[in-house]
């Protein structure tokens, strides 16, 4: 089983004694929970069966001043534990962005792309500042991740997925993930993924409420059920955006819902391993 | 007069879970030189307790059950609700209930520099929350 949203920012081992990093996790990532050892984050996966998560950074150097980890850090956390997964995070205001991907992937090993237009403040349709991003990661045929929906930071107007459906057009081979179900428009995201191949959204929406109540309240609620069970199970991955949340409690929260095993293996584990060039697509 | 104050770390593995941390408390007691006093041990988080009861695996699984039933995880909690203090969503209430009910210190008496405490009584740090890494502070006071 693979989390697919997961930020290593509680991790002491990478964090350390490093104050503008621990001021970065607290006034723009607006996360205040205290660090923890690399040991926790492999209980935490350990207790609800989860084998490996992807960890991604965040580079808003352009719109914030700062990364919220480097592509070397998130290659040095999966140097310490091959349950990791790393995605690599470059600035799009950056003109060496395309190039700084290539290193990530070649270089260091890292496996995904995480962007957020809201963080980073820029159009997922920006053609000029994000398509050559684009087009390396399809290159490079590493998946991106991109935040979707609501957030803390300023400018939700640059995070409603609609915006990805230009990008999803004009880049067929791109494997695109809607983070966070692009909640609250989930309608918007079920309508992309049934009709472009190229997308994924994965599960890591909370934003009242307990995990397995907003769950319900999106699958079954805003969305039926049976939906997510005939066409799109094979289009969502389990993600539950730690240390937001606890990954036992998100696993918790989809595994309640009531869906066939077949379609959480899917989410579990297919659909992920596929975004990831390890298995083949769930719908194929 | 003698005070120590140590905290020390314990490291959690399960969801729920309670660790004996009794020889953690007599070796901070011994390294204290304190032969008449009083020791107190307190946990520092609010979804955990520090208590004290018979030191039996049964015991603890009872413990941990009845507390769950009375602080459900699915209960109706004001809590579950965005906490800018953290963060992110708060849907931890039940294991802050289980930390009222449960108690966040217990003292015993030091003499002849040892702890007294009858022979089955056992301290536990007791995790509602985890896994994580928890802190908990022993004070010695005496002479």
């Amino acid at each position: 089983m693979i989390d697919f949203h997961t930020h290593p920012v509680l991790v002491e081992e990478i964090v350390g004694d490093d104050e503008e990093m621990v001021r970065v996790t607290h006034d723009v990532f607006f996360i205040r929970n205290r660090l923890q050892p690399l040991e926790t984050f492999h209980l935490e996966l350990d207790v609800c069966g989860i084998g490996r998560a992807v960890i991604a950074p965040i580079d808003a150097t352009a719109a914030k001043g700062v990364k919220i980890f480097s592509n070397e850090q998130i290659a040095q956390l999966c140097a310490m534990s091959n349950r990791f997964i790393g995605f690599a995070s470059v600035d799009p205001h950056d003109p060496n962005a395309p190039r700084q991907l290539e290193d990530a992937v070649v270089r260091l090993s890292l496996r995904g792309l995480k962007l957020s237009p809201s963080m980073q403040e820029f159009a997922a349709g920006d053609r000029k500042l994000a398509y050559p991003v684009y087009e390396a990661a399809s290159a490079l045929k590493v998946p991106v991740l991109m935040h979707c929906g609501m957030t803390w930071a300023p400018r939700c107007k640059s995070t409603n997925p609609m915006a990805l459906e230009e990008v999803a057009h004009d880049f067929p081979e791109l494997k695109l993930v809607i983070a966070h179900f692009g909640w609250p428009w989930v309608h918007e995201t079920a309508m992309l993924l049934l009709k472009y191949e190229n997308l994924f959204a994965d599960t890591s929406c909370l934003y009242f409420g307990a995990p397995w109540e907003f769950m319900r309240h999106v699958f079954g609620g805003q969305l039926p059920l049976t939906l997510v069970e005939r066409s799109l199970r094979t289009k969502i991955v389990f993600g539950s955006d730690y240390p937001r949340v606890e990954i036992k409690n998100m696993v918790r929260a989809v595994r309640e819902l009531g869906l066939s095993e077949g379609a959480l293996e899917m989410i579990f584990s297919k659909n992920a391993r596929y975004l990831l060039g390890e298995a083949e697509a769930s719908y194929k | 007069m003698i005070i120590k104050t140590v905290t020390l770390t314990v490291q959690s593995r399960r969801e729920q879970e309670m660790i004996d941390v009794t020889p953690e408390v007599q070796r901070v007691i011994a390294e204290s030189g304190c032969q008449e006093g009083l020791v107190n041990v307190m946990t520092m988080h609010t979804s955990s307790s520090l208590l004290v009861t018979e030191g039996l695996p049964c015991l603890e699984e009872d413990i941990l059950a009845h507390l769950s039933k009375l602080c459900p995880s699915e209960g109706n909690y004001l809590h579950r609700r965005y906490l800018d203090i953290d963060g992110r969503i708060g849907f931890n209430a039940d294991a802050h209930l289980k930390s009222v009910l449960g108690g966040i210190s217990c003292s015993f008496a030091i003499s002849k520099g040892k702890m007294v405490k009858g022979g089955r009584q056992t301290i536990y740090f007791v995790e509602y929350d985890g896994p994580l890494s928890r802190e908990y502070v022993v004070q010695v006071m005496g002479k």
